[in-house]
Formats: C-alpha cells, structure tokens, sequence
C-alpha cells in the first residue's frame, strides 16, 4: 500500500503545481459587469475571426470606422463623414485626436494598414465583407480613399463591424501577430486586462476613450456553452447578464425571482428556400404560393418560440435597409392553400422532404406539421451543422433536397445582406432563376442613389411574393436575461457592446 | 525474453540476480515504450483520415455568402488545398518535431491553445481522482469487512446507483442544489477550490463505484485466503488483518482499475466540463469537432490516446513493484 500510494503522490502532486497560478474568482461586488454568452472569442486579434461570438468581446475593446446606433441608423465613429466619390471611390475623414491604448496615434495610416491587412492572404482572415475593396489610398492624415472594384453602396455599413476594426500599425510591427493577439491593443472603450481561454475575458474601463469613459469600471465576459449552465449561473450571482438565449432556455426562467427576461426584436431571419430548379411540384408557383399560406407563421412563433419573434412578409426584416411595410405577409389559410395545391394538380397534396440543421429541429418538425394539415407530407431531414454548411454552399443546387430551412444575420443592416447569396441566377445558394429578380438585385447592388436602391428592394420584395420561391418566417429576438444590477439596451444586431452600460451596486 | 528465463530467479547473496532484474524490467519496458509509440502512431493515422471524411473546415469558418475565391484563397493558405498525401505526411513530419500544426479556428499552433487547457483539465481529473480514492477505499473496505449486512447493501446500492447514474445528469442534479438553491457553491467557472468542488464529484461518482465494487470483491477473495486465516491465528485483529495482509494483496486489480480510471476521468471531462463550462481540454475538443478544426481534434485525439497509453504501461510496470510473482516471470 505504501508502495502505492507513493504511486499516486507525484499524479496528485504534478497537477496542482501546474495551476498553481490560479486565479482569483470574478468579483460580485463593485462597479463590474459580468456578461456570459454561449462561446468564447476565437482570438484577441480582431482581423482573425469572423464570428459574432468572437466579435461581442472584441467590439468592447476595439472600434470600427462605422457603428450601427440603436436607431438601427448608421453613425460616425472612427470615421466621422463618408462620401461616395464616383462610382468606385468612398472617400473616409477621420475624427481627429483618437488614440490606442497604447498613445499610437489613430491615423489615416493606421485605416489604410487594418484594411490591407484584412484583405492580406497571409493573414488568413475569415472577413469576407470586404471583397469588392481594392486598395486604400491616405489623402491627408485624416482622409482615406477606399477603392473599390466595383461600385458597393453599402461599403460604409460593411465597415460597422468585422472589416472595420482599426489596429496600430506600429505596435503590430513591434510585437508581430502573435503578441497582439496575446495582448491586443484597440482604440476601444475597454482595454485588455487577461484572457484566460473558455473561461473569462477581462476588461478594463480606458479613460481616454474619445467617447468619454465607459460607466463600468471593469468587465468581464465569460463562456457558457450550456443554456441551463449560465442560467444556473445568474441564479447564483455569478453573471449579470446572459445573452445569446434561444427562445426554449428563456422559457426556463420565465417566473424565478431575481432574472428579468429582455426581448427585442432581433435581425437574424429565417425562412425556407424552395428549389424551383428541379423538377417537381416545387417549379409550379401556385403549389409554393399553397406553401406559404400552409406555414401559419403567427401560430408558429407562438407554439414553438414562446412569442419571441416577429413575422417577415417577404425575406427583408424590419430595422434592415430595404424593408417594405406596405409588403404583408401571406394570409395563412389551409383552405387557401389545398385550393391552390388542387388547381396545380395536386389535389391529394404531395409527399416532400424539408432539410434543417439540427440546431434548428423544432421548428423544422413544427412547419412539417403545419404543412401536413394542408396535404404536404415533408420529410424532416436533420443534418449536423457542418455538414449542412456544405451543402448549402455546394456546386449541386438540389444539395439540400427540395427545401430546406436557413437563416441568416443581416448585421449590415441592409437588404443586400439577406439576398445576395440566394437570388441571382449566379449565386452560389440560388435555387430561383427568374430575370427581372437578377435586374432588381443589380440595380440595389450597384446603384448609387439610395431612393434607386429602395424602389428596388420593394419591386423585390413583391416580386417574391408573387413567385413565392421562399417561405419568409420570421425574424427572432435576441433574449437577454439578466438580475436586477446591469441597464443595457443592444440595438438590432444584439452586438455586445457594453460602453452604454450601468451597473447598480 | 529467453534469455531471462534462463538465469536463476533469485540466486542468493550474489547481488547479480537484482541487477537482472532491472535490466529485464528495462528491456520490457522499452519493448512496452516501443508498442505505445505504434499505437500512439496508428491513432494519429486513423484519426488524420476520419477527421477529413467530415467535411470541410473552410465552409464552417467563412459565412455562407463568401465567394468560392475567397474559399479558395483561404483553402490554400491553410494548407488544405495539397494532396491528402502530402498533408499526411506533413503531419506526421510535424509530429516527430513535437508540431501538432496550427489550429484552424484559433490561428495559432495548436501546441499553445492546448497547453493553455490542459491545467484544468489534469486538475479536475487529479481532484476526481482524490476524491474517488477518498471515498471508494474505505467504502470498499467496510462493504468488504461487512459483507452481507446492512453497511454492505447501504454501500453497494449507493456503488450501484453511482455506475448507473450519467455524469451530466449528476452536474445539473449538483448544480441545482448547491449553487442554484443553497448558493453554496459556484455553478460554473475557474480558478478557485470552491469552483473545483462541484465539477470534482461529479467526475468522481463514477469511478467511485467502480473502484468500491472492485476494492470489495477482491478483498472478500483475499480475505478467506489461507494467509489471512494464519494471521488470524496468530491473534491478529480483523482490522489490522486487513490493513497490513489484506489490502496488499487486494491492491493489484483495484491498482489495474483506478490506472484506468484515471484515464476515464481525463476522456470523462468531456462531458463535465461541459456542463460546468470547465475550460479544459473536453471542452477544446468537442468546440474543435463542431468546428472541423483537422489539427485540433487530432491533437486532442492524440493528447487523449497518449494519457491511455502512458497509464497503461505505468500500470503493467507497477505491477512488477508490487507482485514479485509478476517481477520474476519476466
């Protein structure tokens, strides 16, 4: 037994040394606001992600040239006017006297490096929003050109987020890429105190922030991969504030004392794409008229996400650039729709099969059965969410069967977002190949006048309705749960950005 | 090996027999080492190929609207565009450098992002196994001392619900009582003792039972051996039989089995840290799977078949030192 047990000495030991430096625990006390969502950021260097998660912790120590206000308007932020120059040229000015945490100044340099640097093959950045960017010329220390390929009237919302990050050319230079993702430096309201990997992310409040100092002085963003995890956590003090929920965990907290559940409306739309393409009753416009009056998105919204979303009349949310109010939503009749499934010689329905990724399998059951009343058999077929990826972007337009569930985050706020991938003839996800669609979408894509843009968007909008070669469901809210100290509104997108926060100690 | 069955076992007072001893002890190990060194390859063979049957990483990493130049571009500068050979081999050239690559997800050598895990996940699978050894010993002791009354039922039906009862299922039972309902103890997170508590037993539960079960069965054989008789003969008293004939004897399967515990509890934190948001290497591995992140999940796949491996051959080694029947047949 002694032999043993000196056996297992040094296996107890040897860990214990390891975490030596441990860490102390998030404080509860004080003037620190404690934000949980599902995952932690990829990395600290903001070029080298491209995912909102990563994005939620980084906005807070980072700005962008843009940002979008909680008017769901655009505003100055690095950049304080922009200008569409000719057709290819957006002309940036600077707002004057910003500096990183560091005391590099924030130039026209700097813009011009962060935007290359972005487009770099060597940086192996994920940011594909900047694609049309050529190169970028510096004017005068506070003007920069931004060239682009062709012309892309939204370049300045592109700029809000992901590939409009601004970072210190020098003190890259100095401390190379690694270093910077070890200890980035941003021009942001918080500064990077420690990151300790899935486990927390450390900010502190930067006084020299142009914007003034954030009203928190510390804040710490920490992983919860499990929705009942980082409930548990909020009702034992440890966060303040939960984001990223899906409707079914909120629903869990509904009525505990001490969580209080915010809902507003959210960007992320999800709808189901119909391939027009391949042969069967799908080609026929009057069986996918017959679809979406058989998908009772009010009742849909009510039984499976607890109320929390809103309907979407024709694939453009509301908030996003683009959306057309007079457009309504179909009526939702059965009746209507069996008559239509009649008159396309379907009057006994069809069987059909309906792909979802697996993440979204309630909802797909859901619609499966609202379309069963109408006579329309679908098949819900569950993919994990890797494999659905790559069949939605695969060369095969039918890679994902006759129809199939999507949804995506309009965060550029700007109907170009939600179709560019999955309407023009050539696009990549288009699975509807009609010609006036592919005019409309080069007069938003490529038009210079806003007043152009819009018309078109609402000549797209009705086309859509009236070829119905999607089932538009809806736009779901971002849930946030929190306890009684934080006061934070997020604006559309749901973006994390904390320098607007209270806390009540 | 001949060559060791035809010295003398034990030829006394010359002092040589101990030095073959560990020779032999030497040469078993490095046939052992050797072995491990193949299996531990064939796992990075098989894992390389199984984790490219999933698909592709690029269509997880860019957003769907991306352009298949940009797929392309990043494709390439990864590396993923080159033949499935050359990959391969690149790999395996890495690993006899000691360079598991670099993680897709994280941009960075996968060699740093799981050296910043691995801390927790040794702790928690060090404390579980503190735990386990703190309950499961005197548990199976008492079971086996006690056999047939009531002590021994209470113990085994506990030893039966513990090997029955999911580890995640036992979290969130933990989780609800001490941190949602007396606050006691934290829901989730790092760094203190209090943090440790939680995610330590339920990692635990299991191996407890398995390790209480064993205890008790193979002291119940141990202790209606005719050695165990004599030294009751002599006068001894059931405890001090236990402690000083009995559990020697009883220790080499419970040794087999908490060695394979402990390789258990490092792939059952999987799970747990999981639902404790434990920052571990579980957590690294599932979030690197959902993630096609190739050169994570094999390192992972790597890390958790070289734990099994090395446990195992400390295993067969201790039993050498504590059997010398074992010590002399080599």
């Amino acid at each position: 037994m002694l032999r043993l047990g000196g056996l297992l000495i040094p296996a107890v030991a040897a860990p214990a040394l390891l975490t030596g430096c441990g860490t102390s625990p998030a404080s509860s006390a004080g003037n620190v606001l404690r934000v949980s969502q599902p995952g932690d950021p990829k990395t600290m260097d903001p070029h080298k992600q491209g995912d909102m998660t990563s994005m939620n912790a980084l906005i807070n120590m980072f700005d962008t040239l843009t940002t979008r206000g909680q008017d769901n308007l655009l505003h100055p932020r690095l950049a304080l006017t922009w200008v569409a120059r000719g057709a290819t040229t957006w002309r940036f000015t600077l707002r004057p006297g910003v500096t990183f945490h560091n005391g590099e100044p924030c130039d026209a340099a700097a813009v011009k490096f962060s935007i290359e640097r972005v487009l770099d093959p060597a940086t192996k950045s994920p940011i594909v929003e900047l694609r049309y960017v050529k190169d970028v010329t510096v004017v005068d220390p506070l003007t920069v050109d931004v060239h682009t390929t062709l012309h892309d009237p939204i370049l300045p919302d592109k700029l809000s987020l992901f590939g409009g990050v601004v970072v210190p050319p020098r003190y890259l230079a100095k401390v190379g890429d690694a270093g910077f993702a070890e200890h980035p430096v941003g021009t942001g309201p918080f500064t990077f105190v420690r990151w300790q990997r899935d486990h927390q992310l450390r900010m502190r409040a930067f006084p020299g922030h142009w914007q003034g100092r954030p009203h928190v002085d510390e804040l710490v963003f920490s992983p919860q991969p499990n929705p009942s995890s980082s409930l548990a956590a909020l009702q034992s003090g440890q966060v303040d504030l939960v984001a990223g929920l899906t409707p079914d965990a909120a629903q869990q907290l509904d009525g505990y004392g001490g969580v209080k559940l915010d809902g507003f409306t959210g960007i992320r739309t999800s709808y189901l794409s119909l391939n027009t393409l391949a042969d069967g009753p799908l080609k026929d416009r009057r069986v996918r008229q017959a679809l979406n009056h058989a998908v009772d998105v009010p009742l849909l919204i009510k039984a499976v996400l607890g109320g929390k979303a809103t309907e979407v009349p024709a694939m453009i949310p509301r908030g996003a650039f683009g959306f057309d109010p007079s457009v309504q939503p179909f009526t939702r009749s059965v009746d209507t729709a069996r008559k239509l499934l009649a008159e396309a010689g379907h009057p006994n329905g069809f069987s059909t099969q309906l792909t979802a990724s697996n993440i979204d399998s309630n909802v797909a059951e859901a619609i499966s059965g609202l379309l069963s009343r109408a006579g329309v058999h679908a098949k819900v077929q569950l993919l994990d969410p890797g494999t659905y990826a790559d069949r939605l972007t695969s060369d095969d337009h039918n890679a994902l069967g006759p129809m199939y569930l999507a949804a995506s985050t309009v965060w550029t706020l700007d109907g170009e977002s939600m179709l560019q991938s999955n309407v023009r003839s050539d696009r990549r996800q288009s699975r509807w190949h009609d010609k006036d669609a592919d005019h409309l979408i080069d007069v938003e894509e490529l038009s210079e006048d806003p007043a152009e843009r819009k018309r078109a968007f609402s000549d797209l909008q009705r086309l859509i309705q009236r070829e119905a070669p999607f089932v538009p469901l809806y736009q779901i809210d971002n849930i946030y749960a929190r306890n009684s100290r934080p006061r934070w509104k997020p604006g559309s997108a749901g973006v994390l950005a904390m320098q607007s926060a209270e806390i009540s100690t | 090996m001949s060559e060791l069955t035809l010295r003398p076992p034990r030829a006394a007072g010359t002092g040589r027999p101990r030095l073959d001893v560990r020779s032999g002890l030497l040469r078993a190990v490095l046939i052992r080492v050797g072995t491990a060194l193949l299996v531990l390859l064939c796992t990075a063979t098989v894992s390389f190929f199984l984790v490219r049957l999933s698909g592709d990483p690029v269509k997880l990493l860019l957003p769907p609207d991306a352009t298949a130049k940009q797929e392309s571009v990043l494709r390439a500068s990864l590396g993923l565009d080159k033949p499935l050979i050359t990959q391969y081999l690149d790999y395996i050239w890495g690993l006899l450098h000691f360079d598991f690559g670099n993680s897709i997800s994280y941009n960075e050598p996968v060699g740093h992002v799981l050296a910043d895990r691995l801390p927790a996940t040794l702790e928690l699978a060090a404390a579980a196994l503190v735990v386990t050894l703190v309950i499961a010993v005197p548990a199976g002791i008492v079971a086996a001392m006690r056999r047939g009354r009531a002590s021994d039922r209470g113990i085994m039906t506990g030893v039966l619900l513990g090997q029955s009862t999911p580890p995640f299922w036992v979290g969130i039972l933990l989780i609800l009582v001490f941190a949602v309902g007396l606050h006691a103890l934290p829901a989730s997170g790092y760094g203190t003792f209090a943090n440790l508590v939680l995610p330590a037993v339920t990692l635990s539960v299991y191996s407890i039972a398995v390790v209480a079960r064993l205890l008790r069965s193979s002291l119940i054989d141990v202790l209606s051996s005719d050695h165990i008789r004599t030294a009751r003969a002599k006068g001894f008293g059931p405890v001090k039989t236990v402690l000083t004939h009995g559990l020697r004897n009883a220790s080499l399967p419970v040794v087999t089995v908490v060695g394979l515990e402990v390789g258990s509890l490092l792939g059952g934190a999987i799970l747990t840290e999981q639902v404790f948001s434990w920052p571990g290497v579980g957590q690294l591995t599932i979030e690197a799977i959902s993630n096609r992140d190739f050169p994570l999940v094999q390192a992972t796949v790597l890390f958790f078949a070289t734990t099994f491996v090395v446990v195992n051959l400390l295993v067969d080694l201790s039993y050498s030192l504590l059997d010398p029947r074992v010590r002399n047949s080599r």
